[in-house]
Protein backbone atom coordinates (compact mmCIF):
# COMPACT_ATOMS: atom_id res chain seq x y z
CA UNK A 1 0.00 0.00 0.00
CA UNK A 2 1.13 3.22 -0.79
CA UNK A 3 0.09 5.21 2.44
CA UNK A 4 1.87 3.28 4.92
CA UNK A 5 5.65 4.12 6.25
CA UNK A 6 7.02 1.48 3.55
CA UNK A 7 6.41 4.10 1.01
CA UNK A 8 7.26 7.09 2.93
CA UNK A 9 10.41 7.81 0.59
CA UNK A 10 8.43 7.47 -2.87
CA UNK A 11 7.83 10.74 -4.70
CA UNK A 12 4.16 11.62 -4.81
CA UNK A 13 3.53 10.65 -8.17
CA UNK A 14 4.83 7.16 -7.60
CA UNK A 15 2.46 7.19 -4.45
CA UNK A 16 -0.74 7.62 -6.68
CA UNK A 17 0.72 5.11 -8.80
CA UNK A 18 0.39 2.68 -6.15
CA UNK A 19 -2.65 3.54 -4.68
CA UNK A 20 -3.87 3.04 -8.18
CA UNK A 21 -2.08 -0.34 -8.56
CA UNK A 22 -3.59 -1.35 -5.31
CA UNK A 23 -7.07 0.00 -5.89
CA UNK A 24 -7.11 -2.49 -9.05
CA UNK A 25 -5.51 -5.53 -7.27
CA UNK A 26 -8.32 -5.06 -4.99
CA UNK A 27 -10.77 -4.73 -7.49
CA UNK A 28 -9.23 -8.10 -9.16
CA UNK A 29 -9.86 -9.93 -5.89
CA UNK A 30 -13.34 -8.18 -5.93
CA UNK A 31 -14.36 -9.62 -9.39
CA UNK A 32 -13.15 -13.07 -8.45
CA UNK A 33 -14.83 -12.97 -5.34
CA UNK A 34 -18.66 -12.17 -7.24
CA UNK A 35 -17.32 -14.93 -9.58
CA UNK A 36 -16.94 -17.77 -6.47
CA UNK A 37 -19.46 -16.08 -4.81
CA UNK A 38 -21.77 -17.53 -7.16
CA UNK A 39 -19.84 -20.44 -8.69
CA UNK A 40 -17.70 -21.53 -5.56
CA UNK A 41 -17.49 -24.61 -3.30
CA UNK A 42 -18.24 -23.62 -0.05
CA UNK A 43 -16.63 -25.86 2.98
CA UNK A 44 -19.26 -26.43 5.84
CA UNK A 45 -19.48 -24.31 8.51
CA UNK A 46 -16.65 -21.59 6.78
CA UNK A 47 -19.09 -18.95 6.39
CA UNK A 48 -20.73 -19.70 10.14
CA UNK A 49 -16.97 -19.65 11.54
CA UNK A 50 -16.06 -16.06 10.15
CA UNK A 51 -19.51 -14.58 11.34
CA UNK A 52 -18.95 -15.95 14.51
CA UNK A 53 -15.24 -14.49 14.59
CA UNK A 54 -15.95 -11.34 13.10
CA UNK A 55 -19.03 -10.44 14.30
CA UNK A 56 -19.09 -11.81 18.13
CA UNK A 57 -15.52 -11.08 18.84
CA UNK A 58 -15.78 -7.93 17.86
CA UNK A 59 -19.30 -7.19 19.51
CA UNK A 60 -17.78 -5.97 22.79
CA UNK A 61 -15.16 -3.74 21.52
CA UNK A 62 -17.83 -2.16 18.67
CA UNK A 63 -20.36 -1.76 21.40
CA UNK A 64 -17.70 0.56 24.19
CA UNK A 65 -16.33 2.64 21.14
CA UNK A 66 -19.42 3.42 20.00
CA UNK A 67 -20.67 4.14 23.54
CA UNK A 68 -18.23 6.85 23.85
CA UNK A 69 -18.21 8.45 20.69
CA UNK A 70 -21.91 8.71 20.80
CA UNK A 71 -21.50 10.62 24.13
CA UNK A 72 -18.74 13.03 22.96
CA UNK A 73 -20.55 13.84 19.29
CA UNK A 74 -23.74 14.56 21.57
CA UNK A 75 -22.30 16.34 24.46
CA UNK A 76 -19.90 18.29 21.63
CA UNK A 77 -23.19 19.23 19.93
CA UNK A 78 -24.74 20.18 22.86
CA UNK A 79 -22.29 22.28 23.96
CA UNK A 80 -22.01 24.67 20.46
CA UNK A 81 -25.90 24.64 20.54
CA UNK A 82 -26.01 26.29 23.55
CA UNK A 83 -24.35 29.08 22.24
CA UNK A 84 -26.17 29.44 19.09
CA UNK A 85 -29.84 28.47 19.94
CA UNK A 86 -30.42 27.26 23.25
CA UNK A 87 -33.25 25.22 22.13
CA UNK A 88 -32.59 21.21 22.96
CA UNK A 89 -35.58 19.96 21.83
CA UNK A 90 -34.13 19.03 18.21
CA UNK A 91 -31.21 17.75 19.41
CA UNK A 92 -32.66 13.94 19.83
CA UNK A 93 -33.89 14.03 16.16
CA UNK A 94 -31.08 15.89 14.48
CA UNK A 95 -28.61 13.32 16.14
CA UNK A 96 -31.05 10.45 15.00
CA UNK A 97 -30.79 11.38 11.43
CA UNK A 98 -27.10 12.30 10.79
CA UNK A 99 -26.87 8.97 13.32
CA UNK A 100 -28.61 6.93 10.44
CA UNK A 101 -27.64 8.59 7.79
CA UNK A 102 -24.19 8.76 8.21
CA UNK A 103 -22.08 8.47 11.37
CA UNK A 104 -23.07 4.92 12.60
CA UNK A 105 -21.82 3.11 9.42
CA UNK A 106 -19.09 5.68 8.64
CA UNK A 107 -17.90 6.06 12.24
CA UNK A 108 -18.46 3.03 13.50
CA UNK A 109 -16.68 1.13 10.13
CA UNK A 110 -13.51 2.73 11.08
CA UNK A 111 -12.47 1.01 14.37
CA UNK A 112 -14.34 -1.87 12.52
CA UNK A 113 -11.91 -1.99 10.21
CA UNK A 114 -8.98 -1.83 12.45
CA UNK A 115 -10.24 -5.01 14.53
CA UNK A 116 -11.91 -7.48 11.63
CA UNK A 117 -9.03 -5.84 8.71
CA UNK A 118 -6.09 -6.44 11.21
CA UNK A 119 -7.51 -10.23 11.68
CA UNK A 120 -8.06 -10.77 7.84
CA UNK A 121 -4.51 -9.81 6.88
CA UNK A 122 -2.70 -11.50 9.74
CA UNK A 123 -4.34 -15.00 9.26
CA UNK A 124 -4.49 -14.78 5.14
CA UNK A 125 -0.96 -13.54 5.31
CA UNK A 126 0.06 -15.94 7.96
CA UNK A 127 -0.81 -18.66 5.45
CA UNK A 128 1.05 -17.41 3.01
CA UNK A 129 4.54 -16.85 4.30
CA UNK A 130 4.05 -20.56 5.71
CA UNK A 131 2.86 -21.80 2.21
CA UNK A 132 -0.41 -22.71 2.80
CA UNK A 133 -2.21 -20.45 0.58
CA UNK A 134 0.26 -22.52 -1.92
CA UNK A 135 -0.64 -25.78 -0.43
CA UNK A 136 -4.66 -24.39 -1.11
CA UNK A 137 -3.67 -23.74 -4.64
CA UNK A 138 -2.27 -27.18 -5.59
CA UNK A 139 -5.17 -28.54 -3.50
CA UNK A 140 -7.27 -27.02 -6.64
CA UNK A 141 -8.64 -24.41 -4.33
CA UNK A 142 -8.79 -20.93 -5.46
CA UNK A 143 -7.55 -18.99 -2.48
CA UNK A 144 -9.75 -16.59 -3.20
CA UNK A 145 -12.64 -18.82 -3.01
CA UNK A 146 -11.67 -20.42 -0.13
CA UNK A 147 -10.58 -17.60 1.84
CA UNK A 148 -11.85 -14.39 0.89
CA UNK A 149 -14.90 -15.35 0.03
CA UNK A 150 -16.16 -16.62 3.76
CA UNK A 151 -14.81 -13.66 5.05
CA UNK A 152 -16.53 -11.14 2.39
CA UNK A 153 -20.11 -12.86 3.30
CA UNK A 154 -19.39 -13.05 6.74
CA UNK A 155 -18.11 -9.46 6.83
CA UNK A 156 -21.02 -8.08 4.81
CA UNK A 157 -23.26 -9.72 7.18
CA UNK A 158 -21.85 -9.29 10.63
CA UNK A 159 -20.08 -6.14 9.60
CA UNK A 160 -23.68 -4.76 8.67
CA UNK A 161 -25.46 -6.20 11.98
CA UNK A 162 -22.48 -4.78 14.33
CA UNK A 163 -22.91 -1.56 12.64
CA UNK A 164 -26.69 -1.40 13.46
CA UNK A 165 -26.01 -2.19 16.95
CA UNK A 166 -23.31 -0.02 17.37
CA UNK A 167 -25.85 3.17 16.08
CA UNK A 168 -28.27 1.78 18.34
CA UNK A 169 -25.83 2.06 21.78
CA UNK A 170 -24.60 5.59 20.20
CA UNK A 171 -27.82 7.00 20.40
CA UNK A 172 -28.57 5.18 23.68
CA UNK A 173 -24.93 6.93 25.21
CA UNK A 174 -26.20 10.33 23.30
CA UNK A 175 -29.38 10.13 25.23
CA UNK A 176 -27.52 9.11 28.68
CA UNK A 177 -25.53 12.34 27.85
CA UNK A 178 -27.92 14.63 26.98
CA UNK A 179 -29.85 13.80 29.73
CA UNK A 180 -27.31 14.26 32.22
CA UNK A 181 -25.26 17.22 31.05
CA UNK A 182 -28.68 19.27 28.96
CA UNK A 183 -31.75 18.10 30.82
CA UNK A 184 -33.08 16.67 27.28
CA UNK A 185 -35.30 14.01 28.69
CA UNK A 186 -35.18 10.66 27.35
CA UNK A 187 -38.70 11.16 25.45
CA UNK A 188 -37.99 14.26 23.99
CA UNK A 189 -34.82 13.22 22.66
CA UNK A 190 -36.46 10.25 20.79
CA UNK A 191 -38.10 12.04 17.84
CA UNK A 192 -37.93 9.98 14.81
CA UNK A 193 -39.86 13.10 12.97
CA UNK A 194 -36.69 14.09 10.47
CA UNK A 195 -36.18 10.32 10.07
CA UNK A 196 -36.88 9.10 6.52
CA UNK A 197 -37.04 5.67 4.67
CA UNK A 198 -34.36 7.01 2.45
CA UNK A 199 -31.83 7.95 5.39
CA UNK A 200 -32.59 4.41 6.85
CA UNK A 201 -31.25 3.02 2.56
CA UNK A 202 -28.23 5.04 3.08
CA UNK A 203 -26.71 4.29 5.81
CA UNK A 204 -27.91 0.62 5.35
CA UNK A 205 -26.12 0.70 1.59
CA UNK A 206 -22.64 2.04 3.73
CA UNK A 207 -22.67 -0.30 6.19
CA UNK A 208 -23.11 -3.35 3.78
CA UNK A 209 -20.56 -1.61 1.43
CA UNK A 210 -18.38 -1.08 3.83
CA UNK A 211 -18.24 -4.16 5.57
CA UNK A 212 -17.98 -5.88 2.32
CA UNK A 213 -14.86 -3.09 1.36
CA UNK A 214 -12.77 -4.05 4.47
CA UNK A 215 -13.07 -7.73 3.80
CA UNK A 216 -11.42 -7.19 -0.04
CA UNK A 217 -9.25 -4.56 0.92
CA UNK A 218 -7.37 -7.05 3.57
CA UNK A 219 -8.22 -10.46 2.08
CA UNK A 220 -6.01 -8.75 -1.10
CA UNK A 221 -3.69 -7.51 1.60
CA UNK A 222 -3.06 -10.74 3.53
CA UNK A 223 -3.27 -12.74 -0.12
CA UNK A 224 -0.34 -9.97 -1.20
CA UNK A 225 1.77 -10.68 1.86
CA UNK A 226 5.93 -11.28 0.80
CA UNK A 227 8.04 -12.44 3.15
CA UNK A 228 8.23 -13.38 6.88
CA UNK A 229 6.52 -12.53 9.57
CA UNK A 230 7.80 -8.47 8.68
CA UNK A 231 5.92 -9.56 5.48
CA UNK A 232 2.51 -10.30 7.78
CA UNK A 233 3.24 -7.27 10.10
CA UNK A 234 3.05 -4.77 6.94
CA UNK A 235 0.00 -6.62 5.59
CA UNK A 236 -2.10 -6.40 8.25
CA UNK A 237 -0.96 -2.26 8.44
CA UNK A 238 -1.63 -1.71 5.21
CA UNK A 239 -5.08 -3.77 5.03
CA UNK A 240 -6.07 -1.77 8.62
CA UNK A 241 -4.69 1.64 6.33
CA UNK A 242 -6.37 0.65 3.13
CA UNK A 243 -9.49 -0.28 4.96
CA UNK A 244 -9.94 2.83 6.44
CA UNK A 245 -9.08 5.01 3.25
CA UNK A 246 -11.52 2.93 1.16
CA UNK A 247 -14.40 3.36 3.48
CA UNK A 248 -13.19 7.10 3.76
CA UNK A 249 -13.67 7.41 -0.52
CA UNK A 250 -16.94 5.13 -0.19
CA UNK A 251 -18.33 7.58 2.00
CA UNK A 252 -17.81 10.30 -0.07
CA UNK A 253 -19.37 8.19 -3.23
CA UNK A 254 -21.89 6.97 -1.70
CA UNK A 255 -22.91 10.30 0.60
CA UNK A 256 -22.64 11.94 -3.37
CA UNK A 257 -25.27 9.70 -4.61
CA UNK A 258 -27.08 9.96 -1.72
CA UNK A 259 -27.67 13.65 -2.36
CA UNK A 260 -28.71 13.37 -5.29
CA UNK A 261 -31.22 10.27 -4.81
CA UNK A 262 -31.58 10.58 -1.07
CA UNK A 263 -32.13 14.32 0.13
CA UNK A 264 -31.73 15.40 2.90
CA UNK A 265 -34.93 17.29 4.43
CA UNK B 1 7.17 -35.60 -17.60
CA UNK B 2 7.99 -32.18 -17.18
CA UNK B 3 10.23 -30.10 -19.31
CA UNK B 4 11.76 -26.32 -18.86
CA UNK B 5 13.18 -24.03 -21.34
CA UNK B 6 15.49 -21.60 -20.88
CA UNK B 7 13.75 -20.21 -17.44
CA UNK B 8 14.45 -17.18 -16.53
CA UNK B 9 12.64 -15.65 -13.14
CA UNK B 10 13.96 -12.74 -10.73
CA UNK B 11 12.44 -11.26 -7.52
CA UNK B 12 13.73 -7.80 -8.27
CA UNK B 13 17.55 -7.78 -8.54
CA UNK B 14 17.89 -11.09 -7.52
CA UNK B 15 18.04 -13.29 -10.24
CA UNK B 16 16.40 -16.56 -8.89
CA UNK B 17 16.23 -18.86 -12.34
CA UNK B 18 18.86 -17.85 -15.16
CA UNK B 19 18.37 -20.35 -18.04
CA UNK B 20 17.32 -23.62 -16.76
CA UNK B 21 16.52 -26.18 -19.24
CA UNK B 22 16.09 -29.66 -18.39
CA UNK B 23 13.36 -32.82 -18.97
CA UNK B 24 12.17 -35.04 -16.41
CA UNK B 25 11.35 -38.55 -18.63
CA UNK B 26 8.07 -40.04 -17.06
CA UNK B 27 8.16 -42.56 -14.40
CA UNK B 28 11.27 -40.85 -13.02
CA UNK B 29 12.73 -40.05 -9.78
CA UNK B 30 14.95 -36.97 -10.43
CA UNK B 31 16.49 -35.54 -7.71
CA UNK B 32 17.23 -31.94 -7.65
CA UNK B 33 20.37 -30.93 -5.50
CA UNK B 34 22.45 -27.71 -5.14
CA UNK B 35 23.27 -25.02 -2.28
CA UNK B 36 21.16 -22.97 -0.39
CA UNK B 37 19.70 -20.29 -2.00
CA UNK B 38 20.41 -21.88 -5.48
CA UNK B 39 16.87 -21.50 -6.34
CA UNK B 40 15.24 -25.44 -6.33
CA UNK B 41 11.72 -24.61 -4.20
CA UNK B 42 11.52 -21.96 -6.54
CA UNK B 43 11.74 -23.75 -9.82
CA UNK B 44 9.59 -26.24 -8.28
CA UNK B 45 7.04 -23.19 -7.91
CA UNK B 46 7.25 -22.91 -11.71
CA UNK B 47 6.97 -26.57 -12.51
CA UNK B 48 3.59 -26.35 -10.06
CA UNK B 49 2.65 -23.15 -11.97
CA UNK B 50 2.46 -21.84 -8.49
CA UNK B 51 5.07 -18.81 -10.06
CA UNK B 52 5.15 -17.81 -13.58
CA UNK B 53 8.72 -17.33 -15.20
CA UNK B 54 9.75 -13.70 -16.55
CA UNK B 55 10.55 -15.73 -20.31
CA UNK B 56 11.19 -19.44 -21.11
CA UNK B 57 8.75 -22.12 -21.23
CA UNK B 58 7.40 -24.96 -18.72
CA UNK B 59 5.99 -27.92 -20.05
CA UNK B 60 3.70 -30.39 -17.97
CA UNK B 61 2.65 -33.63 -20.02
CA UNK B 62 3.68 -31.61 -23.16
CA UNK B 63 1.26 -28.82 -22.28
CA UNK B 64 2.87 -25.32 -21.43
CA UNK B 65 1.93 -23.34 -18.51
CA UNK B 66 2.58 -20.04 -19.82
CA UNK B 67 -0.32 -19.34 -21.80
CA UNK B 68 -2.83 -20.38 -18.83
CA UNK B 69 -4.63 -18.72 -16.57
CA UNK B 70 -5.60 -19.29 -12.66
CA UNK B 71 -8.46 -21.98 -13.41
CA UNK B 72 -6.70 -23.15 -16.59
CA UNK B 73 -3.58 -23.53 -14.28
CA UNK B 74 -5.87 -25.58 -11.52
CA UNK B 75 -6.43 -28.07 -14.24
CA UNK B 76 -2.85 -29.04 -14.88
CA UNK B 77 -2.17 -28.85 -10.55
CA UNK B 78 -4.56 -31.21 -9.94
CA UNK B 79 -1.84 -33.96 -11.54
CA UNK B 80 0.61 -32.78 -9.34
CA UNK B 81 0.57 -33.73 -5.67
CA UNK B 82 3.30 -31.36 -3.79
CA UNK B 83 5.18 -31.50 -0.38
CA UNK B 84 6.25 -28.19 0.56
CA UNK B 85 9.28 -27.71 2.89
CA UNK B 86 7.73 -26.65 5.98
CA UNK B 87 4.96 -28.52 5.64
CA UNK B 88 1.96 -26.49 4.57
CA UNK B 89 -0.41 -28.28 7.37
CA UNK B 90 -3.71 -26.36 7.33
CA UNK B 91 -5.03 -25.68 10.84
CA UNK B 92 -7.19 -28.82 10.91
CA UNK B 93 -7.03 -32.28 12.18
CA UNK B 94 -4.56 -35.01 10.31
CA UNK B 95 -8.03 -36.78 8.59
CA UNK B 96 -9.08 -33.25 7.70
CA UNK B 97 -5.53 -32.19 6.05
CA UNK B 98 -5.08 -35.36 3.81
CA UNK B 99 -9.01 -35.36 2.69
CA UNK B 100 -8.37 -31.61 1.18
CA UNK B 101 -7.36 -32.88 -2.06
CA UNK B 102 -9.72 -35.29 -2.29
CA UNK B 103 -12.74 -33.38 -1.26
CA UNK B 104 -11.66 -30.29 -3.47
CA UNK B 105 -11.21 -32.35 -6.77
CA UNK B 106 -13.53 -35.77 -6.20
CA UNK B 107 -16.94 -35.97 -5.30
CA UNK B 108 -16.13 -38.92 -3.00
CA UNK B 109 -18.61 -40.07 -0.24
CA UNK B 110 -17.40 -39.80 3.22
CA UNK B 111 -16.76 -43.88 3.77
CA UNK B 112 -14.65 -43.64 0.44
CA UNK B 113 -12.85 -40.67 2.31
CA UNK B 114 -12.23 -41.98 5.46
CA UNK B 115 -11.21 -45.02 3.70
CA UNK B 116 -8.85 -43.68 1.29
CA UNK B 117 -7.18 -41.41 4.41
CA UNK B 118 -6.75 -44.59 6.80
CA UNK B 119 -4.97 -45.97 3.45
CA UNK B 120 -2.51 -43.63 3.30
CA UNK B 121 -2.38 -43.23 7.21
CA UNK B 122 -1.37 -46.74 7.03
CA UNK B 123 1.08 -46.42 4.13
CA UNK B 124 2.84 -43.90 6.06
CA UNK B 125 3.14 -45.75 9.48
CA UNK B 126 0.76 -43.20 11.29
CA UNK B 127 -2.08 -45.39 11.52
CA UNK B 128 -4.73 -44.25 14.23
CA UNK B 129 -3.85 -40.48 14.29
CA UNK B 130 -6.79 -39.26 12.19
CA UNK B 131 -8.20 -37.13 15.10
CA UNK B 132 -4.61 -36.09 16.41
CA UNK B 133 -3.38 -31.81 15.17
CA UNK B 134 -0.43 -31.88 13.28
CA UNK B 135 0.64 -28.67 15.22
CA UNK B 136 1.37 -31.22 18.48
CA UNK B 137 3.12 -33.83 16.56
CA UNK B 138 7.03 -34.10 15.39
CA UNK B 139 8.76 -32.98 12.44
CA UNK B 140 8.98 -36.45 10.61
CA UNK B 141 5.32 -37.11 11.80
CA UNK B 142 4.39 -33.99 10.42
CA UNK B 143 6.71 -34.93 6.88
CA UNK B 144 4.58 -38.16 6.39
CA UNK B 145 1.55 -36.07 6.46
CA UNK B 146 2.26 -33.68 3.95
CA UNK B 147 3.36 -36.91 1.76
CA UNK B 148 0.19 -38.41 2.64
CA UNK B 149 -1.74 -35.52 1.32
CA UNK B 150 0.53 -35.03 -1.63
CA UNK B 151 0.23 -38.39 -2.89
CA UNK B 152 -3.79 -39.00 -1.94
CA UNK B 153 -5.24 -37.88 -5.07
CA UNK B 154 -2.45 -40.20 -6.70
CA UNK B 155 -1.16 -37.71 -9.29
CA UNK B 156 0.86 -39.02 -12.03
CA UNK B 157 3.86 -36.09 -11.05
CA UNK B 158 4.57 -35.78 -7.48
CA UNK B 159 7.38 -32.82 -6.07
CA UNK B 160 9.17 -32.96 -2.90
CA UNK B 161 10.48 -30.26 -1.36
CA UNK B 162 13.24 -31.42 1.63
CA UNK B 163 11.29 -34.29 2.25
CA UNK B 164 14.12 -35.31 5.27
CA UNK B 165 15.55 -31.74 6.57
CA UNK B 166 15.77 -31.23 10.20
CA UNK B 167 14.96 -35.49 10.28
CA UNK B 168 17.18 -37.71 12.11
CA UNK B 169 19.21 -40.30 9.48
CA UNK B 170 16.67 -43.13 9.98
CA UNK B 171 13.95 -41.16 9.72
CA UNK B 172 15.12 -40.06 6.88
CA UNK B 173 15.97 -43.39 5.09
CA UNK B 174 12.12 -44.10 6.05
CA UNK B 175 10.61 -41.43 4.01
CA UNK B 176 13.18 -41.56 1.13
CA UNK B 177 12.28 -45.57 1.27
CA UNK B 178 7.98 -44.45 1.23
CA UNK B 179 9.06 -41.93 -1.42
CA UNK B 180 10.65 -45.01 -3.76
CA UNK B 181 7.81 -46.97 -2.93
CA UNK B 182 4.99 -44.90 -3.68
CA UNK B 183 6.68 -43.67 -6.97
CA UNK B 184 7.20 -47.69 -7.69
CA UNK B 185 3.22 -48.51 -6.56
CA UNK B 186 1.71 -45.95 -8.71
CA UNK B 187 4.44 -45.06 -11.19
CA UNK B 188 4.66 -41.65 -10.43
CA UNK B 189 7.50 -38.82 -11.95
CA UNK B 190 8.98 -37.95 -8.85
CA UNK B 191 11.16 -34.66 -8.45
CA UNK B 192 13.13 -34.35 -5.20
CA UNK B 193 14.55 -31.73 -3.53
CA UNK B 194 17.37 -32.63 -0.99
CA UNK B 195 20.22 -30.88 0.77
CA UNK B 196 20.92 -35.13 1.78
CA UNK B 197 22.69 -35.61 -1.18
CA UNK B 198 23.86 -39.16 0.09
CA UNK B 199 20.25 -40.02 1.12
CA UNK B 200 18.37 -38.82 -2.60
CA UNK B 201 20.89 -40.19 -4.53
CA UNK B 202 19.83 -43.56 -3.21
CA UNK B 203 16.44 -43.35 -4.54
CA UNK B 204 17.48 -41.07 -7.87
CA UNK B 205 17.32 -42.12 -11.72
CA UNK B 206 18.32 -38.61 -12.78
CA UNK B 207 19.79 -35.93 -11.19
CA UNK B 208 20.43 -32.15 -11.74
CA UNK B 209 22.55 -29.66 -9.82
CA UNK B 210 21.42 -26.10 -9.49
CA UNK B 211 24.15 -23.36 -8.56
CA UNK B 212 23.15 -19.80 -8.63
CA UNK B 213 20.36 -20.19 -10.21
CA UNK B 214 22.03 -22.36 -13.30
CA UNK B 215 21.37 -26.31 -13.78
CA UNK B 216 25.24 -26.65 -13.83
CA UNK B 217 24.55 -30.53 -14.27
CA UNK B 218 21.75 -32.97 -15.73
CA UNK B 219 22.39 -36.83 -16.07
CA UNK B 220 22.48 -39.98 -14.06
CA UNK B 221 23.21 -40.72 -10.66
CA UNK B 222 26.11 -42.37 -11.27
CA UNK B 223 27.73 -39.33 -14.05
CA UNK B 224 27.24 -37.28 -10.75
CA UNK B 225 28.78 -39.31 -8.21
CA UNK B 226 31.54 -39.52 -11.60
CA UNK B 227 31.19 -35.78 -12.38
CA UNK B 228 34.54 -34.27 -12.45
CA UNK B 229 32.91 -30.55 -12.59
CA UNK B 230 34.59 -29.20 -9.18
CA UNK B 231 31.31 -28.04 -7.94
CA UNK B 232 29.11 -30.85 -8.44
CA UNK B 233 32.22 -33.16 -7.38
CA UNK B 234 32.33 -30.88 -4.35
CA UNK B 235 28.75 -31.03 -3.48
CA UNK B 236 28.04 -34.42 -3.98
CA UNK B 237 31.00 -36.03 -2.21
CA UNK B 238 30.63 -33.46 0.60
CA UNK B 239 34.11 -31.89 0.52
CA UNK B 240 35.13 -28.65 2.08
CA UNK B 241 37.51 -27.47 -0.44
CA UNK B 242 36.42 -26.69 -3.72
CA UNK B 243 34.91 -23.26 -5.31
CA UNK B 244 31.36 -23.47 -3.19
Amino acid sequence: MAFTARAENVSPLAALKNVLQDALAVARVGRRTMHYLIRGKREPGSVARQMFAIGNQSLFFMCITMAFIGAIITFQTGLQSKKLVPDFSMIGATYLKLLIRDLAASVGALPLATRVGAGIAAEIGSMVVTEQVDALRMCAADPVDYLVVPRFIASVIMGTVILIIGGFVAYGSGMLVAQLMFDVSPHTFTNLSLVTMGDLVLGVSKAVTYGGAIALVSGQRGLATFGGSEGVGWATTEAVVGSCFAIIVLNLVISTIGYFFVPAL
Amino acid sequence: MIRLEDVHLAFGDNTVLDGVSLEVPPACIYALIGPGAAGKSVLFKVVAGLLRPASGKVFVDDEELGPLNEIELARVRKKIGMLFQNYALFDMNVAENIAFPLRRLFDLSEEEIAERVAERLERVALPGTEHRIPQSMSGGQKKRIGVARATIARPPIVLYDEPTAGLDPVTSQKIYDLVQEEQRAQDTTVMVISSDVAGVLTIADRVGMLHEGRLIFDGTTDDAKASTDPAVRQFVHGLTEGPL
